[in-house]
C-alpha cells in the first residue's frame, strides 16, 4: 500500500481489544470509489498519448491514484477521461459508450478540443466545439496537450468533488464542472518540493498516534 | 417411441437458412471505432469464417478534423501549426515537410544551423516514435513490460526535448525560414548523455522482445507483404522497406543535412511483420548514429532567417514537396493563387497508404494475427484521417 495521504472519513474509537471504526455509509463509499476510478481506454488523438500513455508509465504512474486499472470495456469502467478531438461521426459512440459505462460515471475533459474545439475551433466542418455537448463533464483540464501533472491535478479535483458531493440517495446529483487549472506562477520545481516534504512528512503513518488526533466531527451524528 | 436424429449440417441449415458448410459460417465482426489494439479510432469490418480473416475494410472518418479545410483560411506560418496534430509522433517532421514545401516555393534558403539542427531533432523525434511504437507493440501482443520501459526511455529524451522546445508533444519547432527558438545551450551535452544513456537500452530492447519466442512465434510469417504489393499499395517507411524495399528519402533524395552522415537503410527480406519489426529497433540504431555524427558539427549562425514576416506568398502554381518521417512519405502538395493563404493544401500522409496494406496482408489468417500485425504497421488514426 501506497502513503494514505488523506483521513478515513469517520473516527476509530479505540475499544478493548481492538479499535471501532464510526462513520457514515455515504461518506464511506464516496471514499472508496474516489480512490478506486477505473477509467476506459478512450483516446482519440493527440491528447491519448500523454493522457493514456504517458500518465499510464513509469515516471508519471497513475497508479499512485488508484486509478491505473485502464479498461476497454465501458461496462467495468466508471471514469471516461476524453483525451482528443470529438468530431461528429463519433458523437453517436461516444453517446453510446457513456450510456453504457457503471453508474455513478465520472467525465474528465482534458485538452482544448474537448472542452471548446481548441485548435480546431473556427472554419472546421466536422469537430464538436465542446464534449459538453454531447455528455455531461466532471471536470475540465485546460492544455493542448495538458501535461500530465496536470491531469493528475484535474483527477484529484474530481477526488475531491466525489467525496464532498454526491450521496447514495441521490446517486447523480453533481456540482457545477469545473477547471482544473494549476493556478498561476506554480512551477514544476514547487510541485516536486511540495511532494517530496508530504512524502517525507506522512511517510510513516502510526496509526494509533492518527486515533489519538481524530476528533468526532461535529454534525456527523445527526442519525443517518 | 421414435428419436428424430438430424445431422449438425441440417442443424446449422436450419438455423442460418443457409447451405453453407455445417463446420463454419460467415460473418461479419466490428472492430472498432473504440477498441484498445486499433491505436485510437479506426473501425474495421471484418469478414470472418470462423476465425479466419476473409476481409478486412477500414471504414474512416471518425477524427476527420478537416485540417486541410482550415488551412486554407490560413497563413503558411499558420498552416504549420495544425500538422503537429496529425501525426503527433512526428510532429517536427510535419513541420518541417510544410516549412520545406513553402521555402522551395518562395525560393527562401536557410543557413546550414538550421538544417542541422532540423536534422538532429528530426532523427531524435525519429527514435522517440519508435520507442512508443516498441512498447505498444509489446502491450498489443499482450505483455506490459515493453510498454514499461518504452515509456521510461521516451520520457528521458522529451526532457532533452523540452529544454529547448518547451513542449512534451505538439512541438511546433519548425517554421517556414528558420526554428521557433535556438537550442538550448545544455542541449548538444544533454543528447550526447542520452546516447550514452540510451545504447545500452537498445540492447536491453533485444534482450527483453527481440529474441523473445513468444513474440518472434506471433511475428514471423505473420502478415506477409510481398514487395511488389507494398508498391502497388504506396506504402512507404519501415512497411516499405520491411518488405525489402530499400528506398528512403534520407538516402535516396537527400534533403537537410542527411548527405553529410554516415547511416544505412535496414531492409527486410520476407516482408512478415518481424521484419517491419526489425527494420524499426535497427532504424533506432542508425538514427543514434546520424544524431551523433552531426551533433558536434552544428556551424554557428541564426536561427532564423531574417526580416521574414507572416505574410509568405507565393508565386501562382502548384508545389509538391516530401520527406521521411517516422512512418514514411509525408507529401505536402500546396495550390498558391498568389495570396498569403494556399487555395488548396493537400497532405499525402504515410498512415493512410499504409493502412490498406492491412487486407491483402492479413486476407486468410486467423484474427489474432490482426493484432500483431496492426500493430506492425504502426497507424497514427489522426493523420489518416487529418
Ligand atoms: S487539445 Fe491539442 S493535443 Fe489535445 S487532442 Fe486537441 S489538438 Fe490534440
Amino acid at each position: 500500500m501506497g502513503i494514505v495521504t488523506d483521513k478515513l472519513p469517520g473516527a476509530l474509537e479505540k475499544v478493548p481489544g481492538g479499535n471501532v471504526l464510526v462513520t457514515r455509509f455515504d461518506e464511506i463509499i464516496n471514499w472508496a470509489r474516489a480512490n478506486s476510478l477505473w477509467p476506459l481506454t478512450f483516446g482519440t488523438s493527440c491528447c491519448a498519448i500523454e493522457m493514456l500513455m504517458a500518465t499510464g508509465g513509469p515516471r508519471h504512474d497513475m497508479a499512485r491514484f488508484g486509478a491505473e486499472v485502464a479498461r476497454p470495456s465501458p461496462r467495468q469502467a466508471d471514469l471516461l477521461i476524453l483525451a482528443g478531438t470529438i468530431v461528429k461521426r463519433m458523437a453517436p459512440r461516444l453517446r453510446t459508450l457513456y450510456e453504457q459505462m457503471a453508474e455513478p460515471r465520472y467525465v474528465i475533459a482534458t485538452g482544448a478540443c474537448t472542452i471548446s474545439g481548441g485548435p480546431f475551433i473556427y472554419h472546421s466542418y466536422t469537430t464538436v466545439r465542446g464534449a459538453d455537448e454531447i455528455i455531461p463533464v466532471d471536470v475540465y483540464v485546460p492544455g493542448c496537450p495538458p501535461r500530465p501533472e496536470q491531469l493528475f491535478h484535474g483527477l484529484l479535483t474530481l477526488q475531491k468533488m466525489i467525496k464532498e458531493g454526491e450521496t447514495i440517495r441521490e446517486p447523480g446529483v453533481r456540482r457545477k464542472p469545473v477547471i482544473s487549472a494549476l493556478p498561476e506562477g506554480v512551477t514544476l520545481e514547487d510541485i516536486q518540493g511540495e511532494m517530496k516534504e508530504l512524502l517525507v512528512k506522512e511517510n510513516v503513518v502510526d496509526v494509533h498516534q492518527a486515533v489519538d488526533k481524530l476528533k468526532w466531527p461535529s454534525g456527523t451524528n445527526d442519525g443517518s | 417411441m421414435t428419436v428424430e436424429v438430424s445431422s449438425l449440417k441440417e442443424l446449422v441449415e436450419q438455423a442460418s437458412g443457409t447451405s453453407g458448410s455445417p463446420d463454419t459460417q460467415e460473418y461479419f465482426v466490428n472492430m472498432g471505432p473504440q477498441h484498445p489494439s486499433t491505436h485510437g479510432v479506426l473501425r474495421l469490418v471484418l469478414k470472418l469464417d470462423g476465425e479466419r480473416v476473409l476481409r478486412c475494410i477500414p471504414v474512416l472518418g471518425y477524427i476527420h478534423r478537416s485540417i486541410e479545410k482550415i488551412s486554407e483560411h490560413m497563413n503558411y506560418m499558420n498552416c504549420v501549426h495544425l500538422t503537429d496534430r496529425m501525426d503527433y509522433l512526428s510532429s517536427i517532421m510535419n513541420n518541417w515537410a510544410v516549412a520545406k514545401a513553402v521555402e522551395e516555393a518562395a525560393g527562401i534558403e536557410v543557413n546550414d544551423r538550421i538544417q542541422y539542427i532540423r536534422t538532429i531533432f528530426a532523427e531524435l523525434e525519429r527514435i522517440q516514435s519508435h520507442q512508443l511504437w516498441w512498447g505498444v507493440l509489446g502491450m498489443d501482443l499482450g505483455a506490459f513490460t515493453p510498454f514499461l520501459y518504452g515509456i521510461r526511455d521516451r520520457e528521458v529524451l522529451n526532457d532533452v526535448m523540452e529544454e529547448t522546445i518547451g513542449a512534451r508533444l505538439t512541438m511546433n519547432y519548425v517554421l517556414p525560414g528558420g526554428l521557433m527558438a535556438d537550442i538550448h545551450p545544455n542541449f548538444v551535452n544533454r543528447v550526447k548523455e542520452f546516447i550514452k544513456y540510451f545504447r545500452p537500452k537498445l540492447d536491453e530492447y533485444d534482450d527483453l522482445l527481440t529474441g523473445n519466442v513468444i513474440i518472434q512465434e506471433r511475428l514471423r510469417n505473420v502478415g506477409v507483404l510481398s514487395a511488389q504489393t507494398a508498391v502497388q499499395y504506396g506504402a512507404t517507411g519501415p512497411v516499405l522497406r520491411g518488405s525489402g524495399v530499400a528506398f528512403d528519402l534520407r538516402k535516396d533524395h537527400p534533403y537537410g543535412v542527411y548527405d553529410q552522415a554516415d547511416f544505412e537503410v535496414p531492409v527486410g527480406t520476407v516482408g512478415d511483420s518481424w521484419d517491419r519489426y526489425w527494420v524499426r529497433v535497427e532504424e533506432m540504431r542508425q538514427s543514434l548514429r546520424i544524431v551523433e555524427q552531426l551533433l558536434d558539427n552544428i556551424p554557428p549562425g541564426d536561427y532564423l532567417v531574417k526580416k521574414l514576416n507572416s505574410k509568405i506568398k507565393l508565386p501562382e502554381g502548384r508545389y509538391y514537396s516530401q520527406l521521411e518521417t517516422a512512418r514514411g512519405i509525408l507529401g505536402v502538395f500546396i495550390t498558391s493563387d498568389k495570396k498569403d493563404e494556399p487555395y488548396r493544401l493537400h497532405y499525402r500522409s504515410p498512415n493512410f497508404n499504409n493502412l490498406w496494406c492491412l487486407e491483402p496482408m492479413i486476407k486468410g489468417d486467423y484474427i489474432a494475427s490482426l493484432i500483431g500485425a496492426m500493430s506492425s504497421l504502426d497507424l497514427v488514426i489522426p493523420d489518416i484521417d487529418r
